[in-house]
């Protein structure tokens, strides 16, 4: 097999006296959707803040292409090529399009803070990033406040892959959306898949979508893996048991049922 | 519905905003209701003072009053876009005014000798500018609201100043410092004449005569120039840059400001720095122009900049608002406060009624800006 784009050893992460990650391992590979599944409170979030240099790890080891890293910001993570797009999705509603897809990262001529921002190029490069996974926004100039749920999400998403992310962290992408955005939103997903260079780890609660867009499956619960292993590997696997954080659906049915 | 039904025409998310015409969009910007609310004070003044707002003379009292409030609102409205408030704005006018008129008074501290204009400015900006630092600072260490640390600031820097008053000059006022902007060009540009040539053409052209035939007002306060100066800077740095961009970002969303790589606490800490940088302009400009120093001076001015600095468009919970709304809205409270001059009829305390009508007016007005530009929710 070839070297994960990014490999965890062993992640450690403790808040005080509560141990939110206690050693995980975890391989993420080039061209797959990698779904990390578990339940509210499994460490998920932890896990993926810090892949996203948010958190800095008690004990364990991160490597991207074989190499250690260490983030001590976000920012370090964005410059390894990890973009995450977090749930709230990191876009300011009464901005435009253009100056979110640009936010820090702005396109400038002159001295550093003060150059004047490159709005017709800026414009320009977001429409077509945007168009390449999918969504034709209109106007550039718009205000996000004025689009939908899933257009925010291919905003995000577009500015994450524009800005170099080798491996996008897409955290629960489709839970706050209707039926119809949820489907645009896995589209989206399965047309970043296709360019086949760039890895995405999707953070989900929902069987169903990450079965359609996953190539390979993480199950956490109580800050370690309880499951892991690729579509094959895990066929005839009971997903949802492992979903669930190793609770038997068995024993909950009848739990119900005495009630 | 029925053209989403047609078959042939898809039908978009994007089909969904609707575009409107230059007028909605002008509407729609944030400086909208502040154009309009001046034009209709502009009016009004100019009819009940049958003109004489807007003689020479009265031009240039309604733009000094005009241009101290604009200094000071530009400073106030890009730290609120950012989603901050200063509340110590006008005790660090009464701080300032007090440091410089002191220095020219009594000498520089740490026995450096006597002061000029110049090292009495500077050496007031070095101390002005470490107080907007340290402001900044503690409000984005401490994560507590800009609100109560600069309320503690109002308070600390009043004192301060009242107390350096006693102690050094055993009175709460300077009066009678020497005419510096007669001798120094560095006072002439904080409290002399600019826009001369104005006035000369005016003379020229058969105006401007005071009762002896003679030319009878020379120059706008040099004020102005530096609330025009502030204002296009301020401008250009706030929709054409990056560092714009930040303070937008900082306002709005600042997690996700910070998630996205935007340097956040340096964005917010700078603006206390600049809304320091306008109060000590504010206060340079009144010393140099009177030669007094009170420790009263610049009472009352943060809540007035943040008025108009809302009434300008700006909104209160940060990220949007705009300089050329605090121009227009600068133009229209400096015209009120001063029209008691103008219009002898009226009691001048109908200035702050005034204030607390169109202040109202303006949050609702805004509110409705903001629910436009998020989808109504």
């Amino acid at each position: 097999m070839a070297e994960p784009l990014i490999r965890a050893e062993k992640l450690v992460k403790r808040f005080g006296p509560f141990t939110a990650l206690n050693g995980i391992d975890l391989e993420i590979y080039r061209g797959e959707v990698h779904a990390l599944l578990g339940d509210n409170g499994a460490g998920k979030s932890t896990l993926i803040k810090v892949l996203a240099g948010v958190h800095q790890p008690t004990e364990g080891q991160l490597y991207v292409e074989g190499k250690p890293v260490t983030f001590q910001s976000p920012r370090d993570a964005t410059e390894a090529g990890i973009g995450t797009v977090y749930q709230d999705l990191a876009l300011n509603p009464l901005m435009s399009v253009t100056r979110n897809f640009f936010m820090g990262r702005e396109l400038t001529t002159g001295p550093q803070p003060f150059g004047l921002l490159k709005m017709d190029e800026m414009d320009r490069i977001t429409h077509d990033e945007m168009v390449k996974i999918g969504i034709d926004i209109s106007d550039p100039g718009q205000a996000v406040g004025t689009m939908s749920g899933g257009q925010r999400q291919t905003l995000a998403i577009a500015r994450a892959i524009h800005f170099g992310a080798k491996v996008l962290i897409l955290d629960e992408p489709t839970s706050a959306l209707g039926q119809k955005q949820q489907m645009e939103v896995l589209k989206t997903i399965a047309r970043v898949r296709a360019r086949g260079d760039i890895a995405i780890i999707f953070i989900t609660h929902n069987e169903v979508h990450s079965n359609l867009v996953a190539d390979r499956f993480t199950f956490l619960a109580l800050g370690e893996v309880i499951g892991k292993g690729t579509k094959e590997e895990l066929k005839g696997k009971d997903i949802r048991h492992l979903m669930a954080g190793g609770v038997e659906m068995a024993d909950l049915e009848q739990e119900i049922a005495a009630i | 519905m029925s053209e989403a039904s047609q078959p042939g025409t898809k039908r978009t998310e994007s089909d969904r905003l609707k575009k409107g015409g230059t007028f909605s969009s002008l509407m729609r910007r944030p400086e909208a209701g502040a154009f309009l609310v001046m034009i209709v004070v502009i009016a009004a003044i100019a009819f009940a003072s049958e003109g004489n707002a807007f003689n020479p003379l009265g031009l240039k009292n309604n733009l000094s009053v005009i241009a101290q409030f604009g200094i000071i609102a530009t400073g106030a409205c890009l730290l609120m876009i950012a989603g901050d408030f200063d509340l110590s704005i006008g005790s660090m006018i009464g701080f300032a005014g007090m440091s410089m008129a002191m220095m020219l008074k009594w000498g520089l501290p740490f026995g450096l000798g006597e002061a000029t204009p110049v090292t009495a400015f500077f050496f007031t900006l070095v101390m002005t500018l470490a107080l907007g630092w340290l402001i900044g600072t503690i409000v984005v260490k401490s994560k507590l609201s800009s609100f109560i640390v600069t309320l503690a600031f109002l308070f600390f820097l009043r004192g301060l100043t009242e107390v350096c008053f006693r102690v050094i000059n055993s009175s709460t006022q300077i009066s009678g410092l020497p005419d510096y902007k007669e001798q120094s060009w560095f006072a002439y540009m904080f409290g002399g004449e600019a826009f001369g040539f104005v006035y000369d053409i005016w003379f020229w052209l058969g105006g401007n005569l005071n009762r002896a035939g003679n030319q009878w007002v020379t120059g706008l306060d040099a004020r102005v120039v530096w609330w025009l100066l502030v204002a296009a800077l301020a401008y250009v740095v706030l929709s054409r840059t990056q560092a714009g961009n930040w303070i937008f970002a900082t306002g709005d969303n600042r997690e996700s400001a910070r998630a996205n790589g935007v340097p956040v606490d340096k964005t917010r800490v700078s603006l206390f720095m600049f809304t320091a940088f306008c109060a000590t302009l504010f206060a340079a400009c009144q010393v140099f122009d009177t030669n007094t120093a009170d420790a009263a001076k610049g009472n009352l001015k943060e809540l007035e900049a943040i008025a108009i600095a809302v009434v300008g468009g700006t909104l209160m919970t940060g990220g949007f608002g705009s300089v050329i709304g605090v121009v227009f809205g600068a133009i229209t409270f400096g015209l009120v406060a001063n029209a008691v001059f103008f219009i002898p009829a009226i009691d001048g305390s109908y200035y702050r009624v005034f204030v607390g009508v169109v202040l109202l007016t303006a949050v609702f007005l805004n509110e409705s800006v903001r629910k436009r530009i998020t989808g109504g929710l």
